[in-house]
């Protein structure tokens, strides 16, 4: 679950393990997340750094804090996430991409092509 | 939150060697703080100072609101733990296990003969007969079970094997989280506890060198990759506090200080830019003048 190399702190990693949970839908709106002393345990860490991650979760309003009760995903959690991944992980690749294809000078047309290829290679229907 | 040891200005020396020149930081109640440093800096002396067993030379230290030194307070309240725990060598393991539940307030002895079913000590031999490593684990399990309100452990794992450190840690943490103390935990690998750590108390040179929360540590510096000509149109020879080739690429240790604009630029010219493990980081903050051991044989 963690990288093994453990270059990213700990936490960044937790945040962002909680961010897939409630993207593939393990975690849906409303429901309770797991606690930073469960978040401790699973990962083996200790309570305080699974604080962290899930404060940053909360920073971003991606689940709220119930009083005694814990933190919840927020109902706008998912789309809140979708979109901000679409936005900086996708917008981060596609601009890797459109570096890469600069090196290897293939002209965007080309490139557009390659895309299609392997989009329909997977299924995809244009 | 309340401060459980607190130490003003100490200062410490054996004859006319010093060990700590105004020493000054707080521990909170309830966190777990990894006291590192390099070798010879002092790690035992000061967590020997915490529990009364030493004298500082000046300065005051407060653990419980009292000094250490001869306090009833702080000795029932706490529990040094190490690799030569002075048992009497005679006594069995369940001898001790008995006398600690007599002492230690907050002892679990259930839990006691849990851990050293798990860790197969029988109880019944006495602990001259003990393996180093095995007897670290008995040492550390009393550790564990007493629950001491201020709980030290001085290198705990000194002997144990692979497997045994994991299982030692892991418990640690599992009763930590169950019945939150204050933990003081000292080692020299750094990355076999940093995921364990709330806080590091790193000493060096006499002084505490940082104090933070691990994640501080491991956000101090950055690993900036690439070609080394590339790298110094960005950042200054000056912002570089280590330098490793590999092959014909450099990997640089920064000080996190660069501005968003330096970082991007970078990327843009194929200059990887990556995050520091808190070993790394600790290697970095205590790196000696004197360069790396590859310049020894220049």
């Amino acid at each position: 679950m963690l990288e093994t190399d453990h270059s990213k702190p700990i936490y960044i990693q937790i945040a962002e393990w909680l961010e897939n949970e409630i993207l593939e839908g393990s975690l849906s709106a409303d429901e309770k997340v797991y606690s930073q002393y469960q978040l401790a345990e699973i990962f083996n860490v200790n309570p305080a750094t699974a604080g962290k991650g899930l404060t940053l979760l909360l920073e971003k309003e991606i689940v709220y804090k119930k009083r005694g009760l814990g933190m919840f995903v927020s109902s706008n959690g998912h789309e809140k996430l979708l979109a901000e991944r679409t936005e900086s992980i996708l917008q981060n690749q596609i601009t890797n991409l459109l570096e890469e294809a600069k090196r290897l000078q293939i002209d965007y047309p080309q490139l557009l092509k390659l895309i299609e290829k392997a989009y329909k290679q997977q299924g995809g229907n244009i | 939150m309340m401060t459980i040891i607190e130490c003003k200005n100490v200062t410490k020396s054996y004859r006319s060697k010093t060990i700590f020149n105004e020493l000054n930081f707080t521990i909170k109640e309830n966190s777990l703080t990894g006291i590192i440093g390099r070798n010879g800096v002092g790690k035992t002396t000061l967590m020997k100072m915490i529990a009364g067993f030493v004298q500082e030379s000046s300065g005051s230290f407060e653990v419980f609101s009292e000094r250490p030194f001869n306090s009833l307070k702080v000795s029932s309240n706490s529990i040094f733990v190490d690799d030569l725990m002075p048992f009497p060598q005679s006594m069995t393991m369940n001898d001790i296990l008995n006398e600690c539940r007599r002492f230690y307030f907050r002892w679990d002895h259930d839990l006691a003969l849990r851990l050293m079913n798990y860790f197969s000590l029988h109880p019944q031999l006495k602990i001259r007969v003990l393996s180093k490593g095995k007897r670290s684990t008995f040492n550390a399990i009393i550790g564990i079970s007493s629950r001491s309100p201020l709980t030290i452990f001085d290198e705990p794992t000194t002997g144990m094997d692979a497997v045994v450190r994991k299982d030692f840690y892991r418990a640690l943490l599992k009763d930590y989280i169950a019945h939150p103390r204050t933990i003081l935990l000292s080692s020299h690998h750094v990355e076999e506890i940093e995921h364990l750590l709330e806080d590091v108390l790193l000493i060096d040179n006499h002084k505490v060198l940082f104090h933070d929360s691990i994640t501080a540590l491991q956000e101090t510096f950055l690993h900036i990759t690439g070609k080394e000509q590339l790298i110094l149109k960005h950042i200054s020879r000056e912002d570089i506090i280590a330098t490793k080739e590999t092959g014909p690429y450099v990997i640089l240790t920064v000080k996190n200080q660069l501005t968003d604009d330096t970082l991007e630029a970078m990327r843009k010219d194929n200059i990887r830019i990556s995050p520091i493990s808190a070993n790394e980081a600790y290697v970095a903050l205590t790196q000696r003048t004197k360069g790396g051991i590859d310049d020894v044989f220049k």
